[in-house]
């Protein structure tokens, strides 16, 4: 007999892995809530059969798909089944043009270079009711929405002015893929990190050109525009990988996500050679704390009762045991792990008009169970959580990476590690 | 990141054995790729339920007469009785309602309307535990309109043949029919997700109370209470007979229930649950495994004191068959099975198939090898265990759960 | 319409053989205005008819060993594509030149191509690999023709249906055990209702031999000889298409060099080998006949090294002995028209056989002719031009499929063509979908139980794919099986032809259970035995013959 033969099943997504055990129904947070969507297995695996036969078989409700890759987490046979329906979509929207509204909500970085330059009229404006309602019936981005606010300093301004000169002192460096909500939205969590791993001996620096990393575009099926941002990105991490020997941290579970997996699965772009250099800066620190390569000290006085929300895509990573684990440092934090749901946002999906009632009856079930574990924050690693969470149960959601920073003793963590 | 065990295989059996080390303060880390058989299960577990194609009466009794190959011969009979006292504590404190005792089976019902003999079930779902002494006489089967996945006439012959008599009944409420609209989402989970407010299950009670009838027992598709049985209690609390659940096609809620409710609890006790990543190599040095790597953490191997192996059979791909050979594909351990492709399976469909049985080889303590050399801190438990056939011997839930204590026990004993 | 009252009948002709060859013939003679009766053993197509590559060949494939062949088959391809056009997908050919293979015969080949009136274009490998990405990459040549893929299970329903709508009656599960012969003279033939264990005798003016390689003991029972030689073939088919066009070995005829896109699967086959009359009903693929399709389906395409095999199958070519030569060195792969009158001066009986399912329609128009010779009748044959029930035009366009039918309802559209009008869709129920592979809904269960002769889930399965899917049946033959108990009023029986079900398809699962295929086996003996206790439920003895 031919040798290698039949060793395993290869096909593309793993498809053919399926044995229809239907378990990825079980945990499908669409198909939970509406009948329009034909679930994971029947768009995922089932469907594929019929597309290889004739590409026409494709259906349109298919564009309901959070791709929260749930579905691939509780798959005992490691089929893609959300990459089957991503690919699905993007060969059935070639050559469509997105709209308007898609277009806009997935330039996030386009949006906020506007947004930063006008940022109390944007913020007024974007919030404003009769704003609104345009919005609601004219780009159909839904009306209980409210844009998050814009900063007027951009966190790259703020990096120059207050942090850029400081940073070579350190023995130890890495780069920070900021991304868009970090640099238009909420600086502060930049500045955190940077606060973080300047005490722990890391020096900060940024990528030489970074855009936004792409996950709307892919989202809104604007391809194209997303392998351009990809190539760019990637050639930045590159050039920090090999001229610096640096490791490329972020703080946003989706813009890792995406640049680690989905520009190799939807894009087509070889990441390979720097994949195992971008990662989450919580598993970057708690690698280090676990090694013994630096210690964390933290504020005695430091009292919180906080729920730790796992963002979906976070889960596909299987890194939330970094954050959960590093919060549980702190000594005088009261960390509860809430069960993994999908809160419903899923970026810009939730924005959708068409998407809004869906979306909160999605994290219907989450928003329950953050109420019922009565804590004062909710921390998660995505900021698109963080808002539909803020929206939809009044509490604070932070970054684990600003609950550390908060909590951290700068000065005695300064001096645990040996720096002046 | 060290832990003091970590466990491949996040089913029945490593959650059992996960929740049993951390109760007692060990650091435990389950690694499961992803969602576990315990989807198939009807909500009963088995201890041994056939010897040679026989119904056994005394699970307890039998397990002697069992060969030396079989796990069960490896833990001992005495010792199965006082572990078979722990499981059910272990599922009363993770909050898994359920009755049996292991001198005497009890009968399951199957979606089929077949008697099979079961070790515990739980408490909402239909069990007899005299088959010449039913527990109802009129029985009112309340059949959902539209949904596939309970064969209600099978059902309902099964039962009659056990010698009650059955109403048959068919009924909606808005919500079920709501689910309906889609062609292939009405299942007994997605069903599960649907029934739980106060309203929708008030709905399902008036039609029971206005249909059930003289029925002294009335029959549900086990579809109520995905996380725990609260559901079903409320449901009963309207309606003004008894009520229970029969076991559906898979995906299956009571399944689902056990596995929420025994995750929820190693949670709980601190143990970290890693879902939807899995082992994919480990470092062996001497007779030690040092670490496994995982798929998602490529770069950051798991260390641990003791490893135990909870990965499964062929379905969970704990074993792998190719074109070849069968073997273990985490570390290539070696295995009790046919190294001819063509002794593997049998030609009928519900003869005994060979593969069933295979499975990793371990030694008296449950520890594997590889290369016929043992690895001291590495154990197998549950279905990837060569010697047994959890389809025709009915003792896969029982093996998964006997043998997780067992491997904890001998763990806690260690220095 | 499930049993009909054929006691006291007489028909103009009797039809044995309810295959392709079978079904056609009915048609042809129904259409020209005898009053038909066709009687089938088991289920209709569980032949040859359906155990074959569902390939509608070009005719290339012969067109250099036997030319008459190859034009019978490009001109029956022709008329097949308008006439059962709902059972017919339009794929082309490649025949394919590797390193291993002589590119001279390419020009041979598309010479003899040319003699057959068969196009034939030679294209760059480039522009082979790019029309067809899963080719072997490493061949050197490769030539363009019309070849096609065919559901045979479909075709011989559709022509069925059209002979009984043109009065016929047919029935499945009806052995013949004897004739009916009377000074010289075959008058009508002796049933045995399979279903019910009766006995019955009919009788008919003409009978006509379609039984395939059953129809050399047929001929005996006749008391008359035919020497078949069983030629068998194996094939296997993979979970889902790897390939859009047929893909063929441009070279003398050989193992497994055809790969074929049937529906949502691909087929590669085959082997060939003669085997003793003796052994034709045993259809179970051996582990040699799986390794030699392997070996060389990798050179066709070389990811079927790594694709997952759902399933193995075999069927046999009736293939005949020429009456000169009865040693059965000469074979003719060419159809085979006796009168057994001239040949063995038994009057009123005719065997139809050789040919191949590409060309049952021709094989239907000859065996039609003889009989209407008998019989005085002059009507024309207009099966070459008249669509069979399915293929008439009004199909709902690409666009409207898309934008107005869901998922099962466009399945049922790729498979009945027009006749899908006639399944259940206005409510949520009779949309539900039982075969969640092949997209099988419960109106078209409903459809195929009342309209298409369905006993049992095997027929159903033929009639629909339920259960032809990756998964063989795991989720829906217990969906499927309890909705015929209760169409069919016999809730005993569809637990029983459940576990008959999985049975059958274990049969062709059991050679190749390795894999994720051996998984999917694992798994549902864990649902079927382990959870439903099924194997408790059911005696299996004596429930093969009846598939």
């Amino acid at each position: 007999m031919a040798e290698r033969m039949q060793l395993c099943n290869l096909s593309e997504n793993n498809f053919e892995q399926c044995t229809k055990c239907s378990i990825c129904t079980t945990v499908c947070p669409v198909a939970a809530v509406t009948t329009d969507y034909p679930g994971p297995k029947q768009a995922g695996p089932d469907g594929e059969r019929y597309r290889l036969k004739d590409p026409a078989y494709f259906d349109k409700a298919l564009k309901l798909c959070l791709n929260c890759k749930r579905c691939e987490v509780a798959c005992p046979s490691g089929v893609h089944i959300a990459d089957i329906i991503q690919h699905a979509r993007m060969r059935a929207t070639e050559g469509h043009r997105a709209s308007l509204r898609d277009t806009m909500l997935a330039n996030t970085d386009l949006l906020g270079t506007m947004a930063n330059l006008v940022a109390p009229v944007a913020n007024a404006t974007l919030g404003l009711s009769p704003v609104k309602m345009v919005m609601h019936s004219m780009m159909a981005i839904d009306k209980h929405r409210t844009f998050p606010a814009y900063s007027r300093q951009k966190f790259t301004t703020w990096f120059k002015r207050h942090a850029a000169q400081s940073q070579d002192a350190y023995s130890n460096h890495v780069s920070y893929f900021h991304g868009c909500y970090v640099n238009y939205n909420f600086p502060k969590l930049g500045q955190d990190l940077v606060k973080l791993l300047n005490a722990m001996g890391y020096g900060v620096h940024l990528l030489d050109k970074e855009q936004c990393c792409g996950v709307a575009l892919i989202a809104n099926g604007l391809y194209k525009q997303a392998k351009r941002q990809a190539r760019t990105n990637i050639a930045s991490i590159r050039t920090a990988v090999n001229r610096d020997h640096h490791m490329v941290l972020t703080t946003s579970s989706s813009c890792t996500f995406n640049m680690r997996d989905e520009y190799a699965t939807m894009l087509d772009i070889d990441n390979s050679d720097v994949r195992d250099n971008i990662t989450l800066a919580t598993r970057f620190i708690y690698n280090l704390v676990d090694e013994g390569k630096i210690k964390l000290i933290f504020k005695q006085d430091y009292k919180r009762r906080v729920a730790y929300h796992t963002a979906c895509h976070m889960q596909r990573m299987g890194w939330q045991l970094f954050s959960i684990e590093l919060l549980r440092m702190i000594p005088g934090l009261d960390l509860i792990e809430l069960e993994q749901e999908c809160c419903g946002i899923s970026g810009t999906y939730g924005f959708k008009k068409e998407n809004y009632e869906r979306s909160q009856a999605i994290g219907s079930a989450l928003f329950k169970s953050i109420e019922q574990a009565q804590v004062e924050a909710v921390a998660t690693d995505c900021e698109t959580c963080k808002w539909q969470i803020e929206m939809s149960t009044g509490l604070p959601v932070e970054n684990p990476i600003s609950i550390l920073a908060d909590a951290l003793d700068v000065e005695a963590t300064r001096q645990a590690n040996g720096i002046k | 990141m060290r832990m003091d065990t970590v466990i491949m295989g996040g089913g029945l059996s490593g959650l059992a054995c996960g929740i049993a080390l951390a109760k007692r303060g060990k650091r435990v880390a389950i690694v499961a790729s992803g969602q576990s058989t315990l989807l198939f299960n009807g909500g009963s577990m088995e201890m041994l339920g056939y010897v040679d194609g026989k119904a056994v009466t005394s699970p307890l009794e039998a397990i002697a007469t069992l060969p030396q190959s079989h796990p069960y011969s490896k833990i001992g009979a005495e010792r199965i009785a006082a572990l078979s006292e722990r499981v059910k504590l272990l599922f009363n404190d993770s909050g898994v309602n359920m009755t049996g005792t292991a001198n005497a089976n009890h009968w399951r019902i199957t979606p089929m309307g077949v008697a099979k003999p079961a070790w515990l079930t739980l408490n909402d779902h239909l069990r007899i535990d005299d088959l010449n002494n039913l527990p109802a006489k009129r029985l009112a089967l309340m059949c959902i309109r539209g949904y596939f996945d309970q064969p209600n006439s099978m059902m309902a012959m099964g039962l009659r043949n056990l010698g009650f008599e059955v109403k048959v009944i068919e009924f909606t409420t808005d919500d079920i029919s709501a689910l309906r609209r889609s062609p292939s989402e009405m299942r007994a989970t997605n069903l599960a997700k649907r029934l739980v407010s106060h309203s929708a299950l008030q709905r399902i009670a008036d039609q029971i109370n206005s249909l059930a009838g003289d029925a002294d027992m009335v029959l549900l598709p086990s579809v109520f209470g995905q996380s725990d049985d609260s559901d079903f209690q409320s449901l009963q609390s309207k309606v003004n007979k008894p009520l229970r659940l029969i076991a559906t096609l898979p995906p299956a809620v009571a399944g689902m229930r056990i596995q929420t409710q025994l995750r929820h609890y190693f949670r709980m006790l601190g143990g970290t649950y890693l879902m939807g990543d899995s082992a994919v190599s480990g470092t062996i040095e001497g007779d030690q495994l040092t670490s496994i790597t995982t798929a998602k953490m490529n770069d950051m191997p798991l260390r641990a004191d003791n490893f135990v192996l909870a990965t499964g059979s062929f379905v969970s791909r704990g074993l792998r068959a190719d074109y070849e050979r069968i073997y273990e594909p985490v570390l290539d351990l070696d295995v009790d099975a046919d190294a001819d492709r063509e002794q593997w399976t049998r030609f009928g469909v519900l003869e005994p198939q060979a593969y069933m049985r295979y499975g990793v080889a371990t030694d008296e303590q449950f520890r594997c090898r590889k290369q016929g050399k043992t690895i001291n801190n590495l154990y197998a438990i549950g279905s990837v265990l060569s010697g047994h056939d959890a389809v025709k011997m009915g003792d896969g839930t029982g093996v998964s759960l006997l043998t997780a204590l067992a491997v904890n026990d001998l763990i806690i004993a260690k220095k | 319409m499930v049993t009909e009252d054929i006691n006291n009948k007489e028909y103009d002709v009797i039809i044995i053989g309810g295959g392709a060859t079978g079904a056609g013939t009915a048609r042809d003679c129904a259409l020209r205005g005898l009053k038909v009766l066709l009687v089938e053993r088991n289920d209709y197509s569980t032949g040859a008819t359906g155990r074959n590559h569902g390939l509608m060949h070009s005719g290339a494939r012969y067109a250099v060993t036997d030319g008459e062949s190859a034009s019978e088959c490009i001109s029956e391809n022709m008329i097949l594509r308008r006439i059962a056009r709902h059972c017919v997908e339009e794929t082309d050919g490649l025949f394919i030149t590797l390193p291993e293979d002589d590119l001279q015969y390419q020009r041979t080949f598309v010479d003899a191509c040319e003699r057959a009136g068969i196009r034939a274009d030679i294209i760059d490998p480039d522009e082979a690999r790019a029309i067809e990405p899963a080719v072997n990459p490493a061949l050197i040549g490769a030539v363009r023709v019309p070849d096609a893929a065919i559901d045979p299970f479909r075709l011989t329903v559709a022509n069925l249906l059209d002979a009984r709508l043109h009065g016929a009656d047919t029935l499945n599960y009806h052995e013949v055990e004897g004739m009916v012969i009377n000074q010289g003279r075959v008058e009508g033939v002796k049933l045995f209702n399979k279903l019910n264990g009766s006995h019955v005798e009919v009788r008919g003016h003409v009978v006509v031999n379609a039984a395939g390689i059953w129809g050399q003991r047929i001929a005996q029972l006749a008391g008359v000889n035919i020497s078949m030689f069983p030629a068998r073939g194996a094939l296997l088919i993979f979970g889902h298409r790897v390939n859009n066009m047929v893909i063929n070995r441009c070279r003398k005829p050989a193992n497994a060099d055809i790969l074929v896109p049937d529906d949502t699967v691909c087929v590669i086959g085959t082997t060939s080998d003669r085997i003793p009359i003796e052994t034709v009903d045993d259809m179970r693929v051996t582990r040699e006949e799986v390794d030699v399709l392997l070996k060389e389906g990798v050179k066709i395409a070389p990811s079927l090294a790594t694709t997952r095999i759902i399933r193995a199958y075999a069927g046999v070519r009736p293939l005949v002995a020429s009456d000169d030569d009865p040693s059965g060195r000469s074979i003719s792969r060419g159809i085979v028209c006796l009168d057994h009158a001239q040949r063995d001066g038994l009057e009123g009986f005719i065997t139809i056989t050789g040919g191949k399912m590409m060309t049952y329609r021709l094989m239907g128009e000859i065996a039609t002719n003889a009989v209407c010779a008998k019989l005085g009748n002059t009507a024309p044959c207009v099966t070459a031009s008249q669509p069979l029930p399915g293929s008439e035009e009004g199909a709902p366009s690409q666009d409207d499929l898309t934008k107005r039918y869901s998922f099962g309802q466009r399945a049922a559209i790729g498979r009945h063509g027009s006749l899908a009008a006639r399944i259940e869709k206005d409510n949520d129920i009779d949309n539900a979908l039982v075969c969640e592979c092949e997209g099988v809904t419960v109106g078209e269960i409903k459809y195929a139980v009342h309209q298409l002769h369905v006993h049992n889930l095997v027929n159903l399965r033929r009639r629909t794919r339920v259960g032809m899917g990756t998964c063989q049946g795991k989720l829906c033959s217990c969906r499927a099986a309890s909705l015929m108990g209760e169409f069919r009023h016999d809730v005993k029986g569809a637990q029983e032809d459940l576990a008959a079900f999985l049975d059958e398809r274990w049969k062709g699962v059991r050679p190749v259970a390795w894999g994720d295929t051996l998984r999917e086996a694992q798994l549902t003996s864990t649902i079927y035995e382990g959870l439903c206790g099924l194997d408790m439920a059911v005696n299996m003895q004596g429930k093969e013959d009846v598939q």
